[in-house]
């Protein structure tokens, strides 16, 4: 029997839908020095088992679930856990990453990861108890929402102190915005993760792990963990995660004239405190916290019986101001519905807002308007259970529905998907950032909202390129984004303490730029190219209302300089190709 | 008075670090599953209840032993001769919080307060668990999780029905 792995499991779950065959393997060890965990490792998988050209929703494509190298230990705010595949609302690669106690519960019961493949010819769900892995029927369960399935599932384990995943009706019907849910209020959130999971019969997830997860030296580990616990994590730079949580940036983007209104037509909203940190903290009774994090960034609130954790920064302005609804309690029941149905709520109130702007104007009109809130919440559960007109025109997205009405210079998404919460027009890094992301208009690649020199773009091109190797080595370990202090250093550190051998800040750093390298690989090769990392046109074209930014556009010209001073940074041509002598530094000229 | 370990659910978060910390301290590993203490998450009610050994007078566990392999130490807290246990699991099924279980070889197990320095309250951030001496807040919130005893069952669900009888309290509408 070979030696137990420190920090790793050492074994993959491998399920193949289509024959219910499941197989364990052991883990690929001569990958994890160059891609470490989650993100990396996923993507590594991925890229050895699926063609680029693959249609997301075929049993031909594959899903892999992949721990961080430090989930289920004490190192905080690493119970984040990733899904890869093909994205079915881009075509892009997708990384999707989740907290909550799922990725830590699936190491204890031994696996770093699983991998999903095929599709069941049937509804099914997946039972994962240690060693005891089967595929159970999941009829019963068709058509009900997260919240519920996740506490039938949970019963048909038998322990409450199962994790679980589930999608729901979103889900099951593949809508290209569905989530993967879990712990009620956490997801695999972008890109369409719910709808691999239907487009595989698979309903979910239930898992219980009573194994351990080891490290070279107990003591010695835990007195580095701590260190840095105290003098890097808990220093007034995070303090905002533990009293605020993300609700506290509706002020900050507001005050910066980022904050997208009434879909992205202005950059301030004047009617925000209803909607803003303030607000949320007056709603809030009680602080949530994924598994191993001492911060407890969520905030669980409350207003006439309608109760849910968050909702966070994202879904206050996307599902808020960018819909002018500027009361709290709608938003609270939006957020909670698109949970429940199994819907992203960046995307579903993207393309909501879009609905709204394109009434407006005149252009189509499905009943929705700026500031309805009726309307606004009726229309949810009509778009995840496609059981409306207007529900079916909504679920197809923001891309398709602008395409149909002629309205393309209204949506506002990238690669098909939706723009997050900060407005490019007043932060080119942003812009540069959506625009380069893997999949699409993501602010968690590169975050530069609160940059000083948001239009150096010099200094844009750089920042928004180091930030992705940055995240992609940070999100391989399993931390969380939040940690925002975190350094290779820290991590190098704890990596090395936690193995037992020696790992370098440096050698971490180009792990995080192979990450970002063989991302551009699949895409390139699934037939994405530059002219894909482009602005919407209302960013390029029509000028910004309201605040420090009004009048201002991100102009073709300006984007163009950008996104080349970005590929020169990154070593890649002018059309967005790595270089020969990029790949070989990295180890993937062969690949 | 002597301090001991003691929960305040309504500040719990439910990260259980306390359970990571715990099974680094006993097990050298991590393992919550066999960590001293536990953390009931209701994560859709956003409550968290942590189920820890109140240490009881008259513990139900100690009377149960039939070769007197548990004691009170001087800290008044209930420990577990190792020599002297049989593995007979009676006190697993007498304890009415399923705070003492056995181990793989039979050998029972529970919390011993880390002999006066726990390290799952070094690991609470929020402050849902205290080592301290018991004051009138402290008898109040102690006294609503002891009420909720379980006369049969296994240690998780005993945990479980604790956990759902504080929740009913702590997020009342």
């Amino acid at each position: 029997m070979k030696t137990k792995m420190n920090l790793y499991a050492g074994k993959l779950l491998v399920v193949d839908l289509t024959t219910k065959k499941i197989t364990t393997e052991p883990l690929r060890r001569d990958w994890l020095k160059e891609y470490r965990g989650s993100w990396g490792l996923a993507l590594r998988y991925y890229w050895e088992a699926v063609s680029p050209q693959v249609d997301p929703l075929s049993p031909e494509n594959q899903v892999v679930i992949m721990t961080g190298t430090f989930t289920g230990t004490l190192v905080p705010m690493t119970s984040r856990t990733c899904l890869v595949s093909k994205s079915p609302q881009t075509g892009t690669i997708l990384e999707s990453n989740i907290g909550g106690a799922f990725g830590p519960e699936l190491k204890l019961a031994g696996y770093d990861g699983l991998i999903l493949k095929g599709r069941a010819e049937s509804p099914v769900y997946l039972q994962i108890i240690d060693d005891q892995v089967t595929l159970e029927s999941a009829v019963a369960l068709i058509g009900k929402g997260i919240f519920e399935t996740e506490k039938l599932l949970e019963d048909a384990i038998g322990t409450p102190e199962a994790k679980c995943l589930a999608i729901g009706p979103a889900g099951e019907n593949q809508l290209p915005y569905a989530i993967i849910g879990a712990d009620a209020y956490r997801q695999f959130g972008r890109g369409g993760p719910g709808a691999l999971f239907g487009s595989k019969n698979l309903k979910g997830i239930v898992c219980r792990g009573t194994g351990a997860v080891r490290v070279a030296d107990m003591a010695n580990f835990q007195q580095r963990v701590t260190r840095w616990k105290q003098e890097n994590l808990l220093s007034e730079a995070n303090a905002w995660v533990s009293t605020d949580g993300t609700p506290g940036t509706v002020d900050m983007t507001n005050e910066l004239g980022l904050q997208p209104t009434r879909n992205f037509t202005k950059g301030v909203n004047e009617k925000a405190v209803g909607v803003n940190g303030d607000a949320v903290n007056r709603a809030k009774i009680g602080d949530r916290a994924c598994n191993s994090c001492p911060m407890a960034c969520g905030k669980f609130t409350r207003i006439n019986g309608a109760e849910m954790e968050g909702p966070e920064y994202e879904t206050l302005v996307v599902g808020g101001s960018n819909c002018d609804i500027n009361e709290l309690e709608p938003v609270i029941r939006f957020n909670r519905l698109c949970d429940d149905l199994g819907l992203d709520t960046i995307s579903c109130g993207a393309t909501i807002s879009l609905a709204m702007e394109m009434n407006e104007a005149g252009r189509a009109d499905h009943g929705l308007c700026f500031g309805d809130a009726d309307e606004y919440l009726k229309i949810v559960s009509e778009i995840a259970h496609l059981s409306t007109p207007r529900g079916r025109e909504l679920a197809q997205g923001s891309k398709r529905l602008a395409e149909k009405y002629s309205s393309t210079d209204m949506s506002m998404e990238i690669k098909g998907l939706d723009m997050a919460a900060y407005e490019p027009r007043g932060n080119y890094g942003m812009g540069l950032a959506y625009a380069t992301s893997e999949r699409g208009a993501c602010h968690l690649r590169a975050f530069l909202p609160f940059h000083e020199t948001p239009f150096d773009l010099d200094v844009m091109s750089r920042e928004v390129a180091e930030g992705q190797n940055h995240n992609g080595i940070k999100w391989a370990l399993g931390f969380c984004q939040f940690w925002g202090t975190l350094d290779f250093e820290i991590m190098a550190d704890l990596l090395s303490a936690g193995l037992g051998e020696s790992v370098t800040a440096a050698e971490l750093a180009t792990t995080g730029e192979r990450i970002w390298n063989l991302s551009r690989l699949f895409n390139l090769r699934a037939g994405f190219s530059a002219k894909d990392d482009a602005l919407p046109e209302k960013v390029m074209k029509r000028k910004l209302e309201k605040g420090p930014h009004a009048g201002r556009v991100f102009s073709q010209e300006d984007f163009e300089t950008a996104r080349q001073k970005y590929y020169a940074y990154r070593d890649w041509d002018e059309n967005g190709v790595p270089s020969q002598q990029k790949l070989v530094e990295l180890g993937l000229d062969s690949i | 008075m002597k301090k001991l370990l003691f929960a305040k659910p309504d500040l719990c978060s439910g990260c259980g670090r306390c359970t990571y910390a715990c099974s680094a301290v006993k097990e050298g590993l991590f393992q919550p599953s066999k960590s001293r203490l536990r953390i009931n998450n209701f994560s859709l009610r956003g409550y968290s209840v942590p189920s820890i050994c109140f240490q009881c007078p008259g513990a139900a566990c100690q009377k149960a032993c039939p070769v007197e392999a548990l004691s009170r130490d001087e800290n008044d807290v209930v420990v577990v001769d190792a020599e002297k246990c049989n593995g007979c699991g009676l006190c697993v099924a007498a304890c009415p919080y399923g705070m003492i279980e056995q181990g793989t070889t039979g050998l029972a197990y529970k919390c011993d307060n880390c002999g006066g320095d726990p390290a799952c309250v070094k690991e609470c951030q929020p402050g849902a668990l205290v080592y301290q001496e018991q004051d009138k807040e402290i008898v109040k919130v102690k006294g609503l999780q002891m009420k909720q005893r379980s006369t049969s069952g296994i240690p998780e669900q005993k945990r479980h029905a604790l956990g759902l009888a504080v929740l009913k309290v702590g997020r009342e509408e």
